[in-house]
């Protein structure tokens, strides 16, 4: 990686106009998810049993649902749950997958064992039947659902940067740095962390939309996020009867996972084509 | 190439367009949420449909308008001794079971009994038949109380008088089997779970449908409907389309919103839409070994905070009955005089304050059961944010069904909305559950605390006379609703059934029950 | 040739037995009682704990382990708590249907995940390859379950063309398969476009065209032909996420499935049936990817050497 980060970037928003734009998109939903609900003049859970399934109206702009919640209310605050969602456990698998990818990758021997068959066997679950099996071990509620989605994402990331790894591991700077006596948790922070970086940004990217999908597939079968609190794929399921009577319960949560997810990829795959110019070959 | 590729998709379509198939005449296609797990009331509290509709009982519920009576069955007629003690039944003569096998009064005797060797649901009561602890600890073979004259003639001894025998005999769980045939298999393999009632079960997919087939030994009336198909259906929202595109000939109504409801099916034409109240009661139960619900005044605070009408009118449509006490509209002894709590937020918090709680300092956990319907989810709901606007904080908390029971079967939980449903038309059903013993409160989360009542609630069982019997429960429910605030009262659902084109008319079972006698179905 | 599959197969084996060990571990750790969702509202102190102890579940977890891995050699999977049946007797049932739902969501999404890369790979930036690789990323975004909402309202309920849900008929299967193969042929259709659209970059490519062969002989016999074994692994790594996606679409259009089994023994809390049902869906993918490494291996000539 003889590119800097910041140039990467740079370049990304010169050849990669839809990338750009989704990362609009993302930076619209991630300032409406903190500061929308501040400014809805409802609660998340404010009931009007007199006013339920109304249409969309000047009071309720996206209609209210079969509580007499306010639609768009909730879609703020499930924002803040998808997108929470989305990034925290990224995130978390993300430092775990690289540690353990990089332990493995360097120290080699019986960690890489250890730490790659248990990789193997996560991975060889489908990821939803393991998110699943995993929800009834803990039960619902959203800090399972980080937990669930952390376990479930790890192991992709530890092989990806355990190849990588490997790969730095028997290049000439990190050989010169070794003979010079440098400890091996110094030349991993110094050396091989860096590299790994713009990698392991593609790979946050990526695998953000993925976790916003599992979240919304195991909230839609009831095995996630519980009610009262607002997740999208529960106001869908919640909405599946009332297709007919007010399709707006379901319409609007499902445009708003297809764009953020849609802006992801765009935004993921944008970087990649730029960390690897091969790749796109326009 | 092209036009080859074109004929084949138009013929493709042609095909799927005409996917509407003929229904086989007699058919009653219907949907559940969930399967059934055994088709043997030995077994199960709540799997009831074939039970109903395969097997008889010595006497039956129906419905009368909106009353209903017990009736004779495969008993013709009993008498009772002048003590309470003693039933003396005589069976209907020339009734085989569906396998030709005849019925007779050691039938009944082995049924009974079969219930207290199984040792498994619905003992409680061939427990009442003297012997009965003894058939079901293995100490005795056969109940002592029960004594067989000839085929026909038979009598029972109880332990206690019981005025509400007779009514318990209709319960689906005393259906009458098969002695001589018994096998392995019966409960779980349709070829041998025999009956006498108007339907056998012909084959049962697990986890996919079931069917019902008209017995053609079956001893009374043929019915219209011949052939029952149970599809399992496990989403509400799929049910309604099945139902709408003619896939479905009956719908049951009870897990779709009151305003899809009225919206989709009230316009429907007139008299496609059937109704039957539930009998039984949803309340709001609360424990009295909480801090702040151990308090008299709170619990009165409660239900003056609670606008039960708004909940009827908003979440139901209007399509519930107002209950103002325990024993539910429908049943005997029910007290339609009783006035409800009336909705006074203010007088609430005035009666919050003269206990000495300021804004939010009671505050306790409403449980919620994953499974219940979103109705019900709606009402907790509902209900907590009524309770704020009086300053108590009533968090809902979601537990899954094993959870939630194992909790409030350890007398643990705070508060929730309770169902009771009546399996039989009697007021011990619901008064002696909830109050007939110290277990019993516990056990329902309660932990009513005055033994006074207690003993008054399980002696009432034994009262003779029907008159003196009602009056003495009414008072009880007089003491523990109006005085002890016991529970807050809310309503009773209307059971609502949409019928297709190809049914005539549709009664429901007489305390709408999910399960039905299809025997009730007319077909066009 | 052998020594490499016989070295894949213990892998797997391997790999299921982890499979085996961490289900085991993660359906001990749940809190409550399953026997009292089997028995429900009335069910008494006494028959709870005497079904406990039947079953086993008052054990010491090593003894519980030994016993579980025993039934597992033997097909013994217990009985389903809640629907009152040998797991293995629901399992048989289900699994056709998810069978046959899995098969036809495959062809669908090969087959449209094909063609699309296909398109795009030889029309590389222009409309065509905007449209598909348009319609290929609104795929991978789309999530099943509103997918197979919408094909459910729109062609069973609103245009009546097929049966609202069910396994009635192959026509129940034809919308479920295309909900859940939507996915896949996105994935499908971008690694074939980008894997022979390398392809046709190449000098032998190239040496072809010049011998004068037609633009789609060319495209269709040569690259497709060094084109698909990324296509290929990606196409059988689908499967995997097929029977994942499987468990909501079996939901949504009610198919008696493997899937829809999981979620009913999850919210039945049904150990057994979950237990089985993870197992068995786990090892149908270890078993999918063990074929896919085998197929690449006969495939490919460079592996071949290499074993």
């Amino acid at each position: 990686m003889t590119e800097r980060f910041s140039d990467l970037m740079r370049r990304m928003a010169r050849e990669n106009k839809t990338a750009v734009a989704s990362g609009a998109v993302i930076l619209l939903m991630l300032l409406a998810a903190a500061f929308g609900p501040m400014m809805t003049p409802y609660g998340e859970n404010d009931m009007d049993l007199m006013n339920r399934l109304a249409p969309p109206s000047a009071a309720h702009l996206l209609g209210t649902d079969e509580g007499g919640r306010d639609v768009l209310t909730r879609l703020l605050y499930g924002a803040r749950i998808s997108l929470l969602i989305g990034v925290a456990p990224a995130l978390l698998s993300l430092a775990v997958g690289a540690a353990l990818g990089m332990i493995a990758g360097y120290r080699g021997g019986f960690a890489d064992t250890l730490i790659m068959r248990m990789a193997d066997v996560t991975l060889a679950f489908p990821s939803m039947l393991l998110a699943m099996v995993l929800m009834y071990a803990l039960g619902g509620g959203i800090l399972n659902v980080f937990l669930t989605l952390t376990l479930v994402n790890w192991a992709s990331v530890a092989r990806v940067v355990r190849s990588r790894t490997l790969q730095l591991r028997d290049s000439e700077f990190v050989e010169a740095a070794r003979i010079s006596g440098v400890s091996g948790g110094r030349i991993v922070r110094r050396h091989i962390l860096p590299n790994c970086l713009p990698t392991l940004l593609a790979l946050f990217t990526l695998n953000i939309p993925a976790t916003i999908l599992t979240e919304s597939g195991l909230s839609f079968l009831g095995l996630g996020v519980q009610p009262p609190f607002a997740s999208w794929g529960l106001m869908i399921n919640a909405g599946q009867q009332y297709l007919m009577t007010a399709p707006w319960l379901c319409f609007a949560p499902g445009l708003a996972i297809m764009m953020i997810v849609l802006a992801f990829n765009f935004l993921g795959n944008g970087l990649l084509d730029v960390l690897d110019p091969r790749r796109k070959k326009r | 190439m092209r036009k080859i590729l074109a004929l084949i998709l138009a013929l493709g379509m042609l095909s799927c367009m005409a996917a509407a198939e003929d229904v086989e005449p007699g058919t009653l296609r219907i949907a559940v949420l969930y399967d059934i797990s055994t088709m043997d009331v030995a077994r199960t509290t709540d799997n009831y449909m074939v039970p109903m509709n395969v097997f008889d009982r010595l006497l039956e519920t129906r419905p009368e308008g909106d009353a209903s009576k017990v009736v004779g069955s495969l008993a013709t007629d009993y008498t009772v001794s002048g003590d309470g003690l003693t039933y003396s039944f005589t069976l209907r003569e020339g009734v085989v079971f569906s396998n030709g096998s005849p019925l007779t009064a050691s039938d009944v005797q082995f049924s009974f009994e079969r219930l207290l060797k199984l040792h498994d649901q619905n003992t409680d009561i061939p427990l009442e038949v003297v012997g009965g602890r003894e058939v079901m600890e293995g100490a005795a073979e056969h109940l002592a109380g029960f004594t067989v004259a000839d085929d026909t003639h038979f009598s029972v001894t109880l332990t206690a008088a019981n005025a509400g025998f007779p009514a318990e005999l209709t319960a689906p769980a005393m259906s009458i089997v098969d002695a001589e045939t018994m096998s392995d298999g019966f409960g779980r393999i349709p070829a041998e779970t025999v009956g006498t009632g108007p339907y056998i079960v012909t084959e049962w997919v697990a986890n996919d449908h079931y069917t019902l087939v008209f017995n053609e030994k079956y001893w009374g009336p043929a019915p219209d409907v011949r052939k029952v198909i149970v599809l399992v259906e496990p989403t509400a929202a799929t049910q309604s389309y099945k139902f709408k595109s003619g896939e479905l000939d009956l719908i049951d109504l009870q897990n779709l919103d009151s305003a899809v409801i009225a919206a989709e099916y009230k316009t429907m034409p007139e008299g496609r839409v059937v109704s039957r109240p539930r009998v039984g009661i949803n309340f709001m139960m609360m424990n009295e070994k909480n801090e702040f619900l151990g308090d008299v005044r709170v619990r009165k605070a409660i239900s003056m905070a609670i606008d039960v009408d708004q909940i009827i009118t908003g979440i139901y449509s209007g399509d519930a009955l107002r209950e103002n006490g325990i024993i539910p509209n429908g049943v005997w002894a029910h007290n339609d005089r009783l006035e409800a709590p009336a909705y006074d937020p203010e007088g609430a918090k005035a009666l919050l304050r003269e206990a000495g709680y300021g804004e939010g300092q009671v505050a306790f956990e409403l449980a919620e059961d994953a499974s219940a319907t979103d109705s019900i989810k709606l009402v907790n709901l509902f209900v907590s944010q009524q309770l704020r606007a009086v300053g108590i904080d009533a968090r809902i908390q979601s537990y899954d069904h094993a959870a939630w029971l194992a909790k409030r079967g350890a007398g643990e939980m705070d508060a929730f909305i309770a169902r009771w449903g009546m399996d039989y038309n009697d007021p011990a059903n619901i008064m002696y559950t909830f109050f007939g013993s110290v277990e019993n409160t516990v056990g329902r989360s309660l932990n009513y605390p005055d033994t006074a009542v207690i003993d008054r609630v399980a002696a009432a069982r034994a009262i003779v006379d029907d008159a003196a019997r009602e009056a003495e429960y009414q008072a009880l429910e007089k003491k523990l609703i109006q005085e002890d605030a016991v529970w807050v009262p809310m309503f009773a659902e209307l059971h609502l059934y949409a019928i297709g084109d190809r049914v005539a008319s549709f009664t429901p079972q007489w305390a709408g029950f999910t399960d039905f006698f299809a025997a009730d179905v007319a077909l066009k | 040739m052998k020594q490499l599959i016989l070295r894949r197969l213990g892998q797997a084996l391997i790999v299921l037995a982890g499979v085996a060990l961490m289900i085991f571990v993660m359906l001990r750790i749940v809190p409550g009682n399953p026997i009292e969702t089997m028995m429900g509202e009335h069910a008494d102190r006494a028959t709870v704990a005497r079904m406990t102890a039947e079953m086993g579940l008052d054990r010491p977890l090593p003894e519980q382990f030994i016993q579980y891995l025993g039934n597992i050699l033997r097909g013994d999977f217990g009985t389903s708590y809640a629907l009152g049946r040998p797991v293995t007797e629901l399992m048989a049932g289900a699994f056709g249907n998810t069978l046959i739902l899995a098969l036809f969501a495959a062809l669908f999404s090969w087959g449209l995940g094909l063609l699309a890369g296909i398109v795009s790979a030889v029309w590389k930036n222009r409309a065509p390859d905007r449209i598909f690789m348009g319609f290929s990323l609104l795929g991978i975004s789309l999530p099943v379950f509103l997918a197979a909402m919408a094909l459910q309202y729109l062609f069973a309920f609103q245009l009546k063309w097929f049966p609202v849900s069910g396994t009635g008929s192959w026509k129940s299967f034809v919308l479920p398969a295309v909900a859940l193969g939507w996915n896949s042929a996105g994935q499908v259709a971008q690694i074939t476009r980008t894997s022979l659209a390398e392809t046709l970059g190449e000098d032998f490519i190239e040496t072809a065209r010049a011998k004068g062969r037609g633009t789609a002989g060319v495209v269709l016999i040569h690259a497709l032909r060094c084109a698909m074994l990324p296509v290929m692994t990606v196409m059988i790594i689908q499967f995997s996420s097929l029977l994942s996606g499987a468990v909501i679409t079996e939901t949504v259009f009610s198919m008696n499935g493997l899937g829809r089994l999981m979620v009913q023994a999850i919210s039945g809390r049904d150990l057994p049936l979950l237990q089985a049902t993870a197992l068995f869906a786990t090892a149908v993918a270890v078993l999918g990817s063990l074929a896919a490494d085998i197929l690449c291996a006969l495939l490919d000539p460079r592996i071949r050497r290499e074993a």
